[in-house]
């Protein structure tokens, strides 16, 4: 029993090393000024070994300008909780066209996941990972809607409060 | 192989009681359990809700934020789901295997506790699918390690009141939970909720050190009796197993659940899309309600389960599941529904005092208690899984007003199994 429990200690701490080392490695990515140095000479070794394919392209976005939206907290403009990022939907020509939101509920129960346009969401103070994404809807327009599932076809809610098929376009 | 195992510990629990004189037979017949032991049993059940099932919530909003997929939440908490459900009757037969009750309970928590922890320090995949996993076998432990306890400190007359007491301190338990593990996931962070879990091991175990280790009869918290001649017949599992009244508890505990575990989900998602502004304090209400009715009344239950026997209760509880699956069918109103919970609450209430109580009826003598309670589980949690599939798939194609009908035909159907071929297990007192 008590080597049971042993084990998976062993391997969380090994698992933990491995994450702050991991972490250092992406923060030292980070920040800016050195990143290109360190990212030409990551593809040489590589390049060595099989046909050598020309350095990709990098672009370098500011800390202050870009970040990732999954799990940021959704606000409407009168600053009610409107739940979380779950999800983005994309079209075939690489077109982000929605996001899925997880709205509602007390404790996990109850929550629907909610299908809303991207140019509804308002992404000003997206940087700010303790600030909110701002979606121009209110909880009534928001709750109303069909709740999203995958494989058919999509509602997005759109700002302007209508309901738009998101079509099959074959 | 668990058979062999219980025979040989058996032959050891009974090898010294054959030549202990008689006058210690009485003692065992009616254990004297002391206040300290009693109360520490209350305090651990009270503490072991907060740690056992407070966090499980919290736990797809937490990777959420920790920027998981929807799918790896989902396939994390399908693999605890899956070791819930087959670990059930291994737990139960470690638990009968086992010389100490709460040595088993305290690794469990203990488990438990470095689970919490390890979700709120390293929210990455391989760690969270074997903490979920560790957490579901450690679960499967317990539940079967306190009706164990209880029946060791207690013994079979005494059981009944037993089990009311530890339904209404496991409900407030839960309250208590939800409250604390709520205000801090809403004002600090889901992440604060684990730490605090971890906290509360420590009151749970220190609650758990209270209850005197030599109350605990081993044998009677395995359901074996004392016999003169050793019967092999009454201690087999195959015959256990074949048991039909346990079998057929079994099936409409199944049809329970069927009828049960997809019921609030599904009416909290309609209340959500209904009234948007107080959704959540609805459905906090819906959640609480109920417990407040279990709090109230197990007691109750488990002392007129000893008065009025078994089957009239248990056709309260599923009588009362009926009615609320077709008040949810047709009642819309949203403040309404809060009211039709109570009928949650009677349910809840029966079936927490009644399941463990009709298993001790039916095993007792065995000595294959907690296996036995480890197949009305996996019953549970069959019926669990299925509720929630074919709920979701049904309130997709035909909505929610007729999967809520499906469901009280599910109730239905337990409640006629109760009524028809349940057998009254309550013992005829000599």
């Amino acid at each position: 029993m008590r080597r049971a429990i042993q084990v998976p200690l062993v391997v969380a701490f090994l698992l933990l090393l491995a994450a702050v080392a991991t972490r250092a490695e992406n923060e030292s990515q980070q920040t800016p000024s050195p990143a290109p140095a360190a990212r030409e000479a990551t593809p040489t070794p590589a390049a060595k070994e099989t046909t050598p394919a020309p350095p990709a392209s990098v672009t370098i976005i500011a800390p202050r300008e870009a970040h990732g939206v999954l799990g940021r907290e959704v606000r409407s403009p009168t600053n009610e909780d409107m739940g979380r990022i779950v999800d983005v939907i994309v079209d075939r020509t690489g077109t982000v066209r929605a996001a899925v939101i997880d709205f509602g509920g007390f404790l996990g129960v109850g929550s629907r996941k909610i299908v809303v346009d991207w140019n509804a969401l308002h992404f000003g103070r997206v940087a700010d990972k303790g600030d909110s994404i701002t979606l121009e809807l209110t909880k009534a327009q928001v709750a109303a809607a069909p709740e999203y599932k995958e494989d058919t076809s999509i509602v997005v809610l759109g700002a302007a409060g209508n309901l738009q098929p998101f079509e099959d376009e074959h | 192989m668990i058979e062999a195992t219980n025979g040989d510990r058996r032959q050891g629990a009974f090898g010294d009681n054959n030549t202990v004189p008689p006058q210690s037979g009485p003692a065992r017949e009616k254990p004297h359990p002391s206040r300290r032991s009693l109360q520490g049993l209350d305090w651990f059940i009270f503490f072991l809700a907060d740690v056992q099932t407070g966090f499980g919530p919290f736990i797809a909003v937490y990777l959420t934020t920790e920027k998981w997929t929807q799918s790896q939440i989902g396939l994390v908490l399908s693999i605890g789901s899956v070791i819930g459900l087959l670990g059930q009757m291994p737990g139960g037969a470690i638990v009968d295997a086992a010389r100490s009750e709460r040595l088993v309970a305290g690794f469990a928590i203990a488990t438990i506790g470095c689970v919490a922890l390890a979700y709120a320090a390293l929210p990455i995949f391989p760690v969270v699918a074997t903490a979920a996993a560790f957490h579901a076998a450690a679960s499967c432990v317990l539940g079967p390690a306190i009706a164990a306890i209880s029946l060791g400190l207690v013994g079979p007359h005494a059981i009944g009141e037993r089990l009311g007491r530890n339904a209404r301190f496991a409900s407030l338990g839960n309250g208590m939970a939800a409250a604390v593990m709520g205000t801090c996931g809403y004002f600090i962070s889901s992440r604060s909720v684990f730490l605090v879990t971890f906290c509360l091991t420590i009151p749970t175990l220190i609650a758990l050190s209270r209850i005197r280790e030599n109350e605990v009869d081993v044998a009677r918290a395995h359901g074996a009796i004392f016999r003169e001649t050793p019967d092999p017949q009454a201690t087999s599992v195959v015959r256990l197993v074949r048991k039909r009244p346990l079998l057929i508890f079994a099936a409409s505990v199944m049809l329970l659940q069927l009828a049960n575990a997809a019921m609030l989900p599904l009416m909290a998602g309609a209340v959500t899309a209904r009234s948007s502004q107080w959704a959540p304090v609805l459905i906090a209400f819906c959640i609480v309600v109920p417990q407040a009715i279990v709090a109230l009344m197990s007691p109750t239950v488990g002392a007129k389960a000893q008065s009025w026997g078994r089957r009239p209760l248990l056709l309260i509880g599923f009588a009362a599941l009926v009615i609320r699956g077709l008040l949810f069918a047709m009642v819309h109103d949203p403040y309404l529904l809060v009211v039709v919970q109570l009928f949650d609450g009677v349910t809840a209430a029966v079936f927490a005092v009644m399941i463990p109580l009709i298993v001790a009826d039916v095993a007792f003598g065995s000595g294959h208690f907690n296996f036995a309670q480890g197949i009305v589980g996996t019953a549970t949690g069959i019926g669990a899984s299925l509720s929630t599939l074919m709920a979701g798939y049904v309130s997709d194609t035909f909505g929610s007003s007729v999967a809520f009908l499906g469901l009280a035909g599910a109730a239905a159907l337990g409640l006629a199994t109760i009524a028809l071929i349940m057998p009254e297990t309550k013992h005829v007192e000599a």
